[in-house]
């Protein structure tokens, strides 16, 4: 039912925007791949920067 | 006076022309400049157009080290920031508003606080805007309005499978364009 996996995945899972299946999907596969895993910790500032400011935004409003 | 068309290195005077500059710096960030600074000086118009003229006068010194690539904002809030707390420290030592107290202490350090936040969004919002309409639509689609992927990608009308990897695009582009205007993950 689901797509397969892909890498590039890994920016909208650290977005949280992934449906709850592929999250779960991604996180075994993020397990298995150093590649993803490095690309989570160099992608992961910039995602949660953005996050951040969707919250504070959010909050004011 | 003539202005070369190609810098020389004349270390004596500024190869770049730096009324044109400035008259740039106006036009393209005067009005966010002032909106920012209203904020610093909690809404006193008279207060934020003279530290505006100010980083504008300062800007004109030092056009010719300005990088002409990067976003000058993130340079201008930081001049301009300088300037509503030294103006600040000027009127403090003032006998009539003595003012070390610790309650004032403690009002600087919540400003100083505010202005970082402050300075945050400008650069984010402009990262933002430097993005491509593509990438800059498929962040708004998704994070900014808390949607998941495969929602956004039927509301854009495209496959799952583009969303997800323009996500991925863009999301790198959005890491490039904060680190080129001096933003720094650690925080
Ligand atoms: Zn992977």
């Amino acid at each position: 039912m689901n797509p397969p996996v892909e890498h590039t995945d890994v920016a909208a899972y650290a977005l949280g925007v992934l449906e709850p299946g592929d999250r779960a999907a991604f996180e075994t596969h993020l397990a298995s791949c150093a590649r993803c895993r490095d690309e989570l910790a160099a992608l992961a500032p910039a995602a949660a920067r953005l996050r951040e400011e969707r919250d504070a935004r959010q909050d004011t409003t | 006076m003539t202005v070369p068309a190609v810098s020389r290195p004349v270390p004596s005077r500024p190869a770049v022309d730096a009324d044109a500059v400035v008259a740039a710096l106006y036009r393209d960030h005067g009005g966010t400049l002032l909106t920012f600074v209203l904020r610093l000086t909690g809404g006193d118009r008279p207060w934020a157009e003279d530290v505006v003229q100010e980083t504008m006068i300062r800007a004109w010194r030092s056009a010719a080290r300005l990088d002409p690539a990067a976003s000058p904002m993130p340079w201008l809030a930081t001049v301009a920031r300088r300037i509503v707390i030294d103006d600040r420290r000027r009127r403090a030592v003032r006998p009539a508003e003595s003012g070390d107290t610790p309650l004032e202490q403690f009002a600087a350090r919540e400003a100083a606080q505010e202005l970082d936040a402050l300075l945050g969004r400008v650069v984010l919002d402009e990262a933002l805007a430097s993005l491509s309409a593509a990438h800059r639509s498929i962040l708004t689609e998704t994070v900014v309005r808390d949607r998941t992927v495969n929602q956004a990608a039927a509301a854009l009308g495209i496959p799952v499978g583009t969303a997800k990897s323009r996500v991925y695009y863009a999301l790198r582009a959005l890491r490039a364009a904060l680190e080129d205007r001096g933003w720094r993950s650690a925080g």
